[in-house]
């Protein structure tokens, strides 16, 4: 048997002699791993979401601006964009938010147009057909407990009552686009907003060359100095941007609770207790080298630090996709704004993970193995003396 | 007979260059010959352990040679050293420096952790050991359990687990009553009957005139007063 496995088996042994102190250090370090594992799973979760719900928008989206601030767009732009070389098709776009104060939602009502029907995957009936029908996401049926044919009634800019059936409920790729999406006709989406005929929210852009979206966009702000198209990839970079740096504001935050664990572990280290300084003095005297020790503290420490990471990464997806990342979500979605409520569906990067990794076991090794080592190297004499 | 051990005009000075500085061992020259009871003897402070730290490996001197079978071990880096303490060297330290946590057996396990024995056989060394020692039915129990002479007896079985020519032994009687250090020279003296050379520091008339002993060095001040006598 090798010296390295018994020096193992040492090393196993000696954490369960002093149980108590290492269970306390592994109860602190599995909770600063759980929480660095929750921001991390959260950001990748809300990161892969983002991708989801735009992978079903449009290529292109103009937008008409007036003093700066988004305003609706005269329908006859679509016919001049349409004439612009590499453009696929352009639709006119109906849609708006609406808050139901009753039961605290946030949705979105969208104008149903043919290229929805590609991106929605219809659970059951259809999207609406007729006047005063609607189509929902799963989530949003479940939020007002309705079915197939049944009533549901929205209150519309008049404040006035309005009726709609429901022909059918769909699920996406997307959790929000199930929470918080709801399809009517485009003829009662414009009377429910009173948006006027010949105008609407925006246009949506088809392209057939997706290479092309910057230089179509380019020559649409050209055309049409009052508009402002933004690609797909724009939006995703924003969602990206706002979530790394948000999840980036967070880690900082927690880095001062690593730092802290960190002097923790040093100090737990470094203050070596009596006993453990007499047993490595011991072990030098017995015919320990300095290297047996060192390996002994490092079986120690990567034990340690493997449970606490394997442990803290598990109560981190626990939390997270378990439990809706309840803690931290306020800070990702922000305190201000109503969104909709909707699961994290699990993501796991190996990228994310090596680095969670490296930045909680490599800490703690280098904390324990340092002062262990100015420790090893003394001679081995103190130990006559004591 | 052979020369186990041989120094050469060492000296050990702890904190040197610093307002604190000791001269514990001065000017040192002895020769142990294999197979003899070498006793150094001399008041508390006079340097007999700081002499053998040095001729245990366990510390460097600060001038002077030591040679160990003829090879001269002065400046040899710390794991061959280690190597040396592990292969040839059987420590009794005056406060037995038993790990306290661990059972008798795992004590007495420790030197040969390092090396390539398999569980098995280094249990069966242990288990033979404690036996000779007549200590064997305690060999689960934590050493803290234990009285004096037991855990010498752990101690010594510790030192000869490894099957080392040279035993060295720190006051070997200073935490035990006449009947128990009775008892340990009497296992001293097996030990040299087994061939073992024995290095023993001790400032106790009991063991420093036993018949057992072959050698006596007096230490005053670090220096040897009858060097070689």
């Amino acid at each position: 048997m090798t010296p390295s496995l018994k020096i193992l088996d040492y090393a196993l042994a000696s954490l369960l002699r002093r149980k108590y102190k290492h269970l306390a250090l592994l109860a602190v370090y599995t909770l600063t791993v759980a929480v660095l594992a929750s921001v991390l799973f959260m950001t990748q979760s809300l990161r892969q979401e983002a991708e989801a719900l735009l992978s079903t928008a449009p290529a292109l989206v103009v937008q008409k601006l007036v003093g700066g601030r988004h305003d609706l767009i005269a329908e006859d732009y679509a016919a001049q964009i349409r004439t612009l070389p590499g453009v696929r098709g352009v639709e006119a776009r109906i849609w708006g938010y609406y808050y139901d104060s009753l039961y605290g939602v946030n949705l979105t009502l969208l104008g149903w147009t043919s290229a929805q029907g590609e991106t929605l995957e219809l659970l059951r009936g259809q999207l609406p057909q007729q006047p005063g029908d609607c189509a929902l996401g799963a989530g949003v049926a479940q939020t007002y407990g309705v079915e197939i044919d049944d009533s549901l009634v929205l209150v519309d800019q008049r404040n006035q009552s309005r009726i709609f059936r429901v022909s059918g409920i769909f699920s996406s790729d997307s959790q929000l686009l199930t929470q918080d999406l709801l399809v009517l006709g485009n003829a009662d989406l414009r009377a429910f907003f009173e948006i006027p005929t010949g105008l609407a929210v925006d246009l949506a852009v088809q392209v057939y060359n997706p290479r092309e979206i910057a230089t179509l966009a380019a020559k649409i702000r050209q055309q049409l100095p009052a508009t402002r198209p933004i690609a797909r990839s724009e939006i995703l970079h924003s969602y990206r941007t706002v979530f790394n740096w948000r999840s980036g504001m967070i880690l900082s935050l927690l880095l001062t609770a690593l730092l802290a664990f960190a002097i923790l572990a040093w100090d737990r280290a470094s203050g070596l207790g009596a006993a453990e300084k007499h047993e490595i003095g011991i072990l030098k005297a017995l015919g320990w080298t300095t290297s047996d020790v060192l390996q002994l503290k490092f079986w120690e420490g990567l034990c340690l630090s493997l449970t606490a990471f394997i442990l803290g990464t598990l109560g981190g997806w626990i939390q997270v996709y378990q439990f809706g990342g309840g803690l931290l979500r306020p800070f990702f979605s922000g305190w201000s704004v109503l969104f909709p409520q909707f699961d994290l569906y699990p993501a796991l990067s190996f990228y994310e993970l090596a680095s969670l990794g490296a930045l909680t076991i490599f800490p703690y090794l280098v904390c324990t193995l340092v002062p262990a080592w100015k420790n090893a190297v003394s001679d081995p004499d103190a130990v006559m003396r004591s | 007979m052979t020369t186990l051990l041989r120094a050469e005009n060492l000296v050990k000075i702890y904190h040197q260059h610093q307002p604190d500085e000791v001269r514990a061992v001065r000017d040192v020259s002895v020769a142990v010959q294999s197979g003899e009871v070498l006793v150094l003897r001399g008041p508390s402070g006079s340097g007999k352990t700081s002499l053998l730290s040095l001729l245990g490996c366990m510390a460097r001197p600060t001038s002077g040679r030591l040679f160990f079978a003829d090879q001269d071990v002065t400046r040899l880096p710390e794991h061959f050293l280690a190597g040396i303490r592990q292969q040839s060297f059987g420590f009794i330290f005056q406060q037995f420096n038993l790990v306290r946590e661990l059972s008798v057996i795992d004590n007495v396990l420790l030197p040969l952790y390092p090396t390539r024995l398999g569980f098995a056989e280094m249990k069966r060394r242990a288990t033979e050991i404690l036996a000779q020692l007549h200590i064997d039915q305690r060999r689960n129990f934590k050493v803290a359990q234990l009285s004096g002479g037991e855990q010498q007896r752990v101690a010594i079985a510790r030192a000869l687990i490894n099957h080392p020519p040279l035993i060295i032994a720190d006051e070997p009687t200073a935490h035990l009553d006449s009947q128990l250090a009775a008892q340990l020279m009497e296992i001293l003296t097996e030990l040299h009957q087994a061939g073992k050379t024995l290095i023993i520091a001790s400032h106790d008339p009991f063991v420093c005139d036993h018949p057992l002993i072959s050698r006596r060095l007096n230490l005053h001040d670090g220096r040897l007063q009858e060097p070689g006598a």
